[in-house]
C-alpha cells in the first residue's frame, strides 16, 4: 500500500504558496493600485517628451519682395549645472569656444540650478564645435533669430527684435502681432534610446509662423537716399539727416533715409538716439519751406494771387518791437517773386492779410500739429498752437516757418498734397500682410485724408514753386530734363544755453516734387546742423537733385525730351 | 474546425502585433523626414540669407564701380523709348518703356 504525503506536509505546502502568492498580491496591489498614480507618471516622463516649437517670425519684404528682415536658426548653449562633477573644467573647455572668460562660465555653472543659459545665439560654427566636444551636462539648442540681410539699409524703418523674438523698435515693434509666431506644445513618444517615434494621440501642434510683411518702401530708392543723405552729413560734419521719398497720388512711402545709420544685426552697444527714428519723432522749425503752404492758403482764400504786388520794405521790417530781415534788400515784387525769392517779410505780410484764424485752419488743414497716422511708432504730433495762444509777432513768424514745429513726415505729406492735385493722402509704409502660405490677409489701400485746396490752387502754387527751382533760391535742385517745383528752407535752431535763436546752428531743408506736372515723387531733404555754408538752397538743394535724379531714371520716367517713337512688329 | 478557429485566432494575433510593429516603423520615418525637412529649410534659410547679402544694392554698387569701374549713366546716356499703342501690328499691350543706352563715351574701365 503506498502511503501519500501526509496531511501535515500537504498543509505546509499549501500555506506556502498561500504565502508566496500573498507577497505577490500584495506587491501587485501596491504598484497598480497604491502607487499607480506615481509609477504612471514615471513611465510617463521616461517614454514621453514634451517639446516647444515656435513658429519663426514673418518675413519683411520691399515691394518688389526682396528680403528685408528675415529668420534664421542659430545654436544657443545651455548648461544643467546640477548634473555637472566638475564645472571648472567644463568651463575651461567651453571658454575658448564661447569666447567668454572661463571664471565667467564656472560662475554660471556653480549655481544650484537645473538650468543655464551660457551663450544665446552664438556662430553656427561654435555650436558645432561644442557638438563636437560632446560635453557632458552642456547642451545646443537652436532658436530663431531676426537677421536683417541689408544691414543699415531701413534699419530705421524696420527697427529690431529682442532676444526673445519680440519686436521693440520700428515696423518689428508696430506689426509685433502679425510676425510673431505662435508657440504650440506637443507631446512625443519615445523608445529606450530616447528616440522619438510619434507624438502622443497621433496627432502633432504645428506652430504657425509669423505673417508676412509687404512695405511700399523700393530698396534701390532707398538704398540711393541713404547713399546720398549719408555723404552729405559726412561732408557737410551735419549732426544728422532726413529723407522721405513719397508717391503724391498714394501716400505710399518709397524711402526713408535717416542718417547716421545703424545696424539692427548688432544693436546692443547702441542708445535710443541713435535708432530713433527722427523722420517723425524729431520737429523742427521748418523755415521757409512753410512759405509754400501759406502761398497754397493765401491762393485759395484769394487773399493773393500770382500777381498781386507785395512792397519788401527793403529788407526790414519791424512787428511786435521785433526786427524781420530778409536776405536781401527787396522793394515791389509780385507774389510769385516773393516765394520765389523766399521774403520773410512777404510772407509774413501773407500771413496777416489771411488772418490767425484762416492760417490756423488750414495749417491743421495741410496735417500741422497732428500725427500724419502713419504705420510706424514713435510719430510725434508737432508744434502748432492755438491761435488764442499767439503772441502778437506769432501770425508773422509761422509764416515764415517759425514758431511752428513740424516733422520732416508732416512737411513732405503736406507738399504730396499740393502734389496730388489738392488732397492729402495717409503716408503708409506696409502694403499688404501674408500668412506663411502666402494668402493675403490684409492689403492696405491708398486713403485720401481729405481735400485741402482746390486742384487750380494747387496748380497755380505748383508754378510758383518751379520758377524757385529755375529762378530762385532752389537751383541747384533743378533736374536736368524735368520739371522740378520745390522750396528751399534755412531755418536758425534755438540755441539751448541762451534760449534764443543761434546765429550758428541751422537746419537747411528742401522739400519739393517732380516732374512738376505730374508728379511721381514728392521728397524732403533735411540737414540738421551742417557746419560751413547751411542754406537749404545750398545743402539740401543738391541732395534733392541727385537722388531725384537717380530715381527717375529708375523708375524709367521720361525726361522732357524724350523721343516718342512707334515700333511697329510683324507677325512671324 | 477548433483547428481552424485556433489558427484564425493566432493569424489574428499576429496581424495586431504587425500592425503595432508597422505603427513604430512609420513613425521613426517620419521622424526622419521632419529631421530631413528641418535641415532642409536651414539650409533654404542661409541660402536665403547668402541671396539676400549678396544682391544688397550696396554691394552691387561697390562691385558695380570698384570692381567693374562702371559709373552712374550722365545726362543723355539714357534714353526712354516710349511704344505708341497705336502703332501698327500691335495687338497685346506692349510693354510699356523700354531704356536704351545711348552710348557710353565716358567712363573707367579696369583692364
Amino acid at each position: 500500500m503506498t502511503v501519500g504525503p501526509s496531511r501535515g506536509r500537504r498543509y505546509v505546502m499549501l500555506f506556502l504558496f498561500f504565502c508566496g502568492f500573498s507577497i505577490i498580491l500584495f506587491r501587485l496591489v501596491t504598484l497598480q493600485v497604491l502607487q499607480a498614480v506615481e509609477l504612471t507618471a514615471k513611465a510617463n516622463r521616461q517614454h514621453e517628451k514634451t517639446v516647444s516649437f515656435e513658429g519663426a517670425r514673418g518675413m519683411v519684404s520691399d515691394r518688389h519682395g526682396k528680403v528685408l528682415a528675415m529668420n534664421v536658426e542659430v545654436p544657443s548653449v545651455f548648461g544643467v549645472p546640477t548634473s555637472l562633477e566638475n564645472p571648472s573644467a567644463v568651463a575651461r573647455h567651453l571658454s575658448p569656444v564661447l569666447r567668454i572668460r572661463s571664471s565667467e562660465l564656472e560662475k554660471k555653472l556653480r549655481q544650484n540650478k537645473s538650468f543655464v543659459w551660457l551663450a544665446r545665439k552664438v556662430e553656427p560654427e561654435q555650436g558645432r564645435r561644442l557638438e563636437q566636444l560632446s560635453l557632458g551636462g552642456i547642451g545646443v539648442v537652436m532658436e530663431g533669430q531676426r537677421f536683417y540681410p541689408n544691414g543699415p539699409l531701413l534699419a530705421h524703418v524696420l527697427g529690431f527684435s529682442g532676444m526673445d523674438g519680440q519686436g521693440l523698435e520700428g515696423l518689428e515693434r508696430r506689426y509685433d502681432t502679425q510676425l510673431h509666431g505662435e508657440k504650440r506644445v506637443t507631446v512625443l513618444q519615445r523608445d529606450a534610446l530616447g528616440r522619438t517615434i510619434f507624438p502622443k494621440g497621433g496627432k502633432e501642434q504645428v506652430p504657425t509662423q509669423g505673417q508676412a510683411l509687404t512695405l511700399t518702401v523700393d530698396e534701390v530708392i532707398q538704398y540711393i537716399a541713404e547713399k546720398e543723405l549719408d555723404e552729405t552729413v559726412v561732408r557737410t560734419h551735419a549732426r544728422s539727416g532726413t529723407i522721405i521719398v513719397m508717391e503724391p497720388q498714394s501716400g505710399a512711402i518709397l524711402a526713408m533715409a535717416v542718417s547716421p545709420r545703424f545696424d539692427p544685426n548688432s544693436v546692443s552697444a547702441l542708445t535710443p538716439d541713435r535708432w530713433r527714428n527722427r523722420a517723425l519723432t524729431d520737429t523742427y522749425e521748418p523755415g521757409s519751406t512753410m512759405k509754400a503752404v501759406v502761398a497754397a492758403a493765401a491762393l485759395e482764400e484769394k487773399v493773393m494771387t500770382p500777381g498781386s504786388m507785395i512792397f519788401g520794405e527793403n529788407g526790414k521790417m519791424t512787428i511786435a518791437s521785433t526786427t524781420i530781415h530778409d536776405h536781401e534788400k527787396l522793394g515791389w515784387m509780385t507774389f510769385s517773386e516773393m516765394i520765389q525769392k523766399s521774403s520773410n517779410i512777404g510772407a509774413a505780410k501773407t500771413g496777416m492779410a489771411l488772418g490767425d484764424q484762416r492760417l490756423y485752419r488750414y495749417l491743421q488743414a495741410f496735417g500741422f500739429g497732428q500725427r500724419t497716422e502713419i504705420d510706424l511708432p514713435g510719430e510725434v504730433n508737432g508744434l502748432l498752437k492755438a491761435p488764442k495762444s499767439w503772441g502778437r509777432r506769432t501770425l508773422a513768424s509761422i509764416s515764415m516757418g517759425q514758431e511752428i514745429g513740424v516733422t520732416p513726415l508732416q512737411m513732405v505729406s503736406a507738399i504730396a498734397t499740393l502734389a496730388n492735385g489738392g488732397v492729402m493722402m495717409k503716408p503708409y509704409v506696409v502694403s499688404e500682410v501674408r500668412d506663411q502660405k502666402g494668402l493675403l490677409l490684409m492689403e492696405v489701400l491708398p486713403h485720401a485724408k481729405r481735400r485741402v485746396v482746390l486742384e487750380e490752387t494747387a496748380k497755380t502754387v505748383t508754378t510758383m514753386l518751379e520758377r524757385v527751382v529755375t529762378h530762385g533760391t532752389g537751383t541747384k535742385a533743378a533736374i536736368p530734363g524735368f520739371r522740378v517745383a520745390g522750396k528751399t528752407g534755412t531755418a536758425q535752431k534755438i540755441d539751448p544755453r541762451t534760449g534764443g535763436y543761434s546765429s550758428t546752428l541751422f537746419v537747411g531743408s528742401f522739400v519739393g516734387y517732380v516732374p512738376a506736372e505730374s508728379p511721381r515723387l514728392a521728397m524732403i531733404v533735411v540737414i540738421d546742423e551742417p557746419q560751413g555754408e547751411a542754406w537749404g538752397g545750398t545743402v539740401a538743394a543738391p541732395v534733392f537733385r541727385r537722388v531725384g535724379e537717380q530715381v527717375l531714371n529708375y523708375l524709367g520716367v521720361s525726361r522732357e525730351d524724350t523721343v516718342k517713337i512707334a515700333l511697329a512688329t510683324r507677325d512671324y | 474546425m477548433k483547428t481552424l478557429t485556433i489558427l484564425a485566432g493566432v493569424m489574428l494575433v499576429f496581424v495586431f502585433v504587425w500592425e503595432r510593429v508597422d505603427v513604430v516603423r512609420l513613425g521613426y520615418q517620419i521622424e526622419r523626414s521632419k529631421s530631413q525637412k528641418i535641415l532642409l529649410e536651414r539650409e533654404r534659410d542661409q541660402l536665403q540669407v547668402k541671396f539676400s547679402s549678396l544682391a544688397a544694392p550696396e554691394r552691387i554698387a561697390k562691385v558695380a564701380t570698384e570692381k567693374l569701374g562702371l559709373i552712374p549713366p550722365q545726362q543723355g546716356q539714357v534714353m526712354m523709348v516710349h511704344q505708341s499703342m497705336d502703332a501698327p501690328g500691335l495687338s497685346s499691350p506692349p510693354v510699356e518703356q523700354v531704356r536704351l543706352a545711348r552710348h557710353v563715351v565716358t567712363g573707367r574701365i579696369n583692364e
